[in-house]
Parts: structure tokens; sequence; C-alpha cells
């Protein structure tokens, strides 16, 4: 308990990570360079046994009359997931896999205003900011069919965003005007179905359908105590994990076996 | 943080706790009244929760372990468990479980490995299902007219004479039936071939061997059944643990403080019903389970794609 109240007050520590400053566009530079800013705070969150997600806050300032995009990734993988078929014509099973590549684990996007009226399409392709630019993105191995590439990217954001790892909205972030220019923030919840992994936080500013700022955060996701213990043994020493779970198994067995003794009897 | 709440470190997913254990309760009943592990109700329920079908599979084979462990020694204390017979079961099971995993790579190898699981699934349970219930209604029917079971006599004759013919004559006390060795070891063997290719334990194929073909009574059968079942499981969750690291032992652990007190409820129900009312309950349950398998093949499913590993 004493290390839960620890790490609950750890949260509450904003921590300033990385802020990164890019001029995108040179004609706007003037007004708007070096304004951007970003910072999230709970950026390292410990799995421990009692995790169920967590509260992100995502916020820090821009120039005045930009719109935000927020745009949360875990890093590139090549994802192998089962495909259903129907097979002999008829019976719906399993008829092979399908691999995905260049595609991350988790995908957040969160945006002031929907995003296709802030953002042109060549933008959001450039900076991979929603599901078509996303689509253009991802390699489907082994299919060159664009209407059956379609149809498995489809089915592919259903089921990330089934698994509560993709998702996109627009109209939660906060923007508050300044002496200097705009606040933004906005909070998430995490979902404890983030696997362990270094996530990248991406803020864009934008203005005129372009992007005119961008801000980069990271923050760790990692598990503690029993739970890294346990998911470290059962991955590097299987033999005992394995032993150690048949030998619990056994005791509790026994134990509620002999918990009962009194009450047990001839029929 | 939610004390509701246990994040489990192999599954990788946060779950309320009241669902596994629950979960492990309704199964030891079902373990401890039939003999049966509960691993085909339970891994596809488990996966329903939102645990990988990978990890379900092999935690279940752990939880198992506790639960006809909490079983077996229900049924031992008031004499239902034939050691002989379970060991002869076992040795068959162990082969024809070596046999069935080799046979599964084979199938994996040409491609239609998926088709011929699904299939022997469907049948098998259908078969058994449908034979156990039909024959346990015309025994209750039967017990309520008064008649006796001639024709099951002339028939038990038939069989009796074949097995009589065979070598290892063996009297197993507990049973109170005499076979020769081989009957149960090669039952036992054909039990885990299939078990081994359905990725299930094979309690609810064990069952009925035992009752119809060994002529073993219902309730030592039960016994017998789960101190079999509790040796594979041991094997299952040791496997599973060393060669693909599958097994959740906190998911285990919240489903075994169920089962383990579940079988034991099972057990003392069990002792309150006749055979025949167990055997009629045991098969209405595998036949909704194979309705419910047959539905997922010809229902178009909500999701396409789903994590590579399980089947």
């Amino acid at each position: 308990m004493q290390k839960i109240k620890n790490q609950k007050s750890k949260i509450k520590i904003v921590v300033f990570l990385i802020f990164e400053f890019l001029i995108l566009n040179s004609a706007l530079a003037g007004e708007l360079s070096a304004q951007l800013a970003t910072k999230v705070n709970h950026d390292h969150i410990k799995i421990d046994f009692f995790y169920h997600g967590s509260e992100v806050n995502v916020s820090g300032a821009s120039a005045l009359g930009t719109d935000i995009v927020i745009k949360i990734t875990s890093p590139e993988v090549r994802q192998i997931l089962r495909r259903k078929g129907k097979a002999a014509g008829l019976l719906w099973m399993n008829v092979g896999d399908l691999e995905f590549a260049s595609t991350a684990n988790l995908y957040f996007l969160y945006s002031t205003q929907e995003i296709n009226d802030i953002l042109s399409q060549d933008e959001m392709d450039r900076y991979v900011i929603g599901y078509p630019a996303l689509k253009k993105h991802i390699e489907v191995a082994q299919i060159n069919d664009e209407d059956e590439k379609n149809r498995w990217f489809n089915e592919f954001i259903k089921f990330k965003e089934l698994s509560r790892l993709y998702a996109i909205s627009f109209g939660q972030i906060i923007l508050n005007q300044t002496e200097s220019g705009q606040n933004y923030s906005i909070k998430l919840n995490w979902p404890y179905q983030a696997t362990p992994d270094e996530y990248l936080v991406t803020v864009y500013a934008v203005k005129n359908k372009k992007v005119v700022e961008k801000a980069e955060a990271r923050m760790v996701v990692e598990q503690t105590g029993i739970v890294k213990t346990l998911a470290n043994m059962a991955k590097n020493n299987g033999a005992v994990y394995g032993i150690i779970s048949i030998v619990a198994a056994l005791a509790a067995g026994f134990g509620v076996g002999i918990v009962f003794r009194k009450g047990g009897g001839g029929h | 943080m939610d004390l509701m709440y246990f994040y489990l470190p192999v599954a990788m997913t946060s779950i309320n706790i009241f669902y596994p254990i629950g979960l492990g309760l309704a199964v030891g009943i079902l373990s401890g009244l039939f003999g049966v592990g509960g691993g085909f109700l339970m891994t596809p329920l488990l996966i329903m929760l939102g645990i990988p079908s990978t990890v379900a599979a092999a935690t279940d084979s752990n939880q198992i372990v506790a639960a006809s462990t909490s079983g077996t020694y229900a049924h031992w204390k008031v004499g239902n468990v034939d050691f002989k017979m379970g060991f002869h079961l076992l040795i068959g099971g162990f082969v024809g479980g070596l046999m069935g995993v080799q046979a599964i790579k084979i199938l994996r190898a040409m491609g239609n490995a998926d088709f011929v699981i699904k299939m022997t699934y469907v049948l098998m349970l259908g078969i058994v299902g449908t034979y156990m219930f039909i024959e346990s209604l015309q025994g209750i029917k039967k017990k309520s007219k008064g008649h006796g079971s001639g024709v099951k006599a002339e028939k038990e004759s038939a069989i009796g004479r074949l097995l009589k013919s065979l070598p290892l004559q063996t009297h197993y006390e507990k049973s109170g039936v005499a076979h020769s060795a081989l009957i149960p070891i090669v039952f036992g063997g054909f039990v885990g071939i299939l078990a081994a290719i359905m990725g299930v334990g094979g309690g609810f194929l064990m069952v009925p061997v035992m009752v119809y073909i060994l002529r073993m009574p219902m309730h030592v059968v039960v016994g017998t059944s789960l101190f079999q079942i509790l040796f594979t499981c041991i094997e299952v969750t040791f496997l599973q643990a060393y060669t693909n690291h599958t097994v959740d032992f906190i998911l285990a652990a919240l489903l075994l403080l169920g089962s383990t007190l579940g079988a034991q409820i099972g057990t003392v129900f069990g002792r309150k019903l006749k055979g025949e009312q167990l055997r009629i309950l045991l098969a209405g349950i595998v036949l909704v389970v194979t309705v419910k398998i047959v539905l997922e093949l010809t229902l178009t499913p909500e999701l396409l794609l789903s994590q590579a590993g399980g089947h």
C-alpha cells in the first residue's frame, strides 16, 4: 500500500520532458516561431498489481489562432494477425495470417476541430495523421488488390478500436487565450490494454490547413513490482515458473480439500 | 487504483477479480459433479473476458490442476477413485497425446489444421452429447417404469465376450469390473489423440468411455476421471509454461479460488444425484456447447481479425 501511495504522489508531479521546437512553415515563421510547447504529466506510467489504466494530461502553449492536433503512437512494428474466412465455402474459421507492416500498436489522435476541416489531405499524409493517411502508410503483406487492402485495413482498424488501442476524436482539447498566445490541454483515459512501451506524443500547431509547428514528448509505460517479477520469470525462466504454478495449484487444491474434510462423508 | 481489478502480468490486461472467481466457481462445480476439467467451457469464456487465446488455454490447464486436486481428494475420501484404472488410462492418454501432437504438426504443415480441429470438436461433442442424452433418458424412463435392463444385459454379454478374449485380464476392485488392461490403455490413447488435436483435457470424452465401454459405476467414473485429468493438466501446464510462456499465474490463482471451492460443492451435489441424472445434465451441457460452436462456425463473425496464436 505504501508503494501505491508513493506512486500516486509521483503521478501528481508534473514532469517536463522534451521541448522541441520546429519551424515548418517559413511564411509563418516570423509570427509563430518557437511558440509551440508541450508537456505530459504522468509521463512514466507504472503497471503494478492494481493497475487498471491511468489518466494522462497533455498540455502546452501555442500561437494564438492555431488549431491543435495531438497524436500519440507506439513504435512502428510488424503485426501478424489471424484472418478469418469461409472454409469449404460455408464455415467461418481461421484461414491464415495477415501481416501488417509499419503499424503502431497504439494510435490516438485528438484535434480541436474535425481533422478534415483544419488540415489538407497532403499534410495529413505527410505527418501520417488520420486513418486515410495511415492506410497509405501501412503495408498489408501478400495483398496487392486495392479493394482487398481497403477491406483488411478497415478490419484492422475495427479490431484495434475494439481493443481500445486506436481512437480518433475531436473537440476534447481545451483552448485558453493568454497574453502571449493560447494554452491547450487535454485529459486522456490511458487504456490498460496499452502494453509496456515508449510512446511518442506529437503535438501539431495547424493554421490555414497546414502544420506550422510541431513539438514532441515521450512517455514510458512499464511493469513494476510483482507484475514485473512474474512477467520476467514467465518469459526467462519458464521451467521454474511452471513448477511454481503447478505446486501452488496442487497446494490450493489440497488446502481446500482439507478445509472441507469435516464436511465430507459417504453417499 | 481500483482494488476490484488485478493486472495480469502474462495476459497483459486488467480484470475485475469477480469475473475469474465466479467463472472458476461455476466450472469447479461442473468439475466436481461430472468429472470433467471444464476446459471446453472455461477457455472460450476467458477469451470473451479479453484474455488472449493462448494464455486462456494454458492458464486454464493450471487452474484445472487445482480444481481436479480438490475434486480427486473429495472423491478419494469417499472411496470413489479407481487408481489402478486411472493409471492404465493415463498410460494410454500419455501415448495418445504424443501421437495427437504429431498429427497436429502434420495437419498444420498441410494447411488444414483448423478445419480438422473444428470438425473433430463438433462431431465428437455432438455424437457424445447426443448418445449420452438418449441413453440417460432411456435409463431414467426404464427406472421410473420399474423395468430391469434386459437389453443392456444382452449387449453387455456380447461386448463382454469380446473383451474377455483379450490378454492381460485385470480385476479393477474399486470399479467392480474385470477387463484386459489393454482396454483402458487403448481407449485412453484414443481420447489422448483427440484431446491433443482439439487442445482440451478430454474429460468429456473420457467420462463416456468409462461409463459405456469400461462399464464403471458413475460415481467412480467421476473421481477416476478427475484423477486422470489432474496428471494430464500437470503435464500440459508445465509444457505451456516452459515452451510457450503463456501461463498467467495471477489469473490461475483467481480462477482456482473459485474452482477448488466449486469442485467441493459439485462433489457434495453429485452424491445427491443418480448416475442417469448426472449423465443427462452433462449431455445437456455438451450439446449446448456444440450448438454454440456450430453457430460460431456459421454466423458471420463481428471481427475478421484476431491475435495470432491458439485456435
